[in-house]
């Protein structure tokens, strides 16, 4: 399946529903947060000047160390376990708690991101009730 | 003949060993901190942290812990 681009047009709003949805989702999330193409939080969880800041310097030291852009960095610490993805021209950094599900982890962030970029709430993987 | 009765706690004894052996060393393997970066085509690198971009990661990784806080009591 070919992945959609995000158009430049994902409100705060959806950015911001896709967030709780994503916190809804992952009982060992912390916290997390979601940027633009240009590297602009569209929501985050709490400071999201921190948020973008650190979430730059995490994806330039990883740009740099494998002379390529990288698309998913997972980094356990014994305080916790950092996850980042690039997809569709956005991305989305997810701070948990110490060994949740790393697959799992990546996939929803995935999931959300597509969907957002689709012009989706992020919550693409969620049972609507008219879908009987 | 059954064996006497000193050798069967000893066996006990460092079975037990054994095993809160083995506990630790899977502890300190689980516990012990990674960065690993994945590319485009499937490519994917490990850093150890003792290493330059390692030690980078791990601080660049550290903010984002700290930004992110514990986590929200349910």
């Amino acid at each position: 399946m070919a992945d959609v681009q995000a158009n430049g047009v994902i409100s705060g709003d959806a950015a911001e529903g896709a967030l709780a949805y994503l916190a809804e989702m992952s009982l060992d999330l912390r916290g997390a947060a979601i940027l633009g193409a240009d590297g602009a939080v569209l929501a985050a969880s709490d400071q999201p000047e921190r948020w973008r800041e650190d979430a730059a310097a995490l994806f330039e030291v990883a740009d740099r160390a494998g002379g390529e852009s990288v698309e998913q960095i997972h980094v356990g610490t014994e305080q916790g376990e950092v996850f980042a993805l690039r997809h569709a021209g956005l991305a989305a950094i997810a701070v948990t708690e110490r060994f949740a599900l790393a697959s799992l982890t990546f996939f929803d962030l995935r999931a959300l991101l597509r969907d957002l970029a689709a012009g989706g709430d992020g919550r693409a993987g969620e049972a609507r009730p008219d879908a009987a | 003949m059954p064996p006497k009765p000193h050798r069967v706690l000893l066996d006990r004894v460092s079975g037990y060993a054994d095993e809160a052996a083995a506990y630790m060393r899977r502890r300190r393997a689980s516990r012990r901190p990674f960065a690993r970066l994945y590319y485009k085509g499937g490519r994917a690198e490990d850093h150890a942290g003792d290493s330059a971009v390692g030690g980078e990661l791990f601080v660049a990784a550290g903010r984002l812990i700290e930004v992110a806080g514990k986590k929200p009591k349910q």
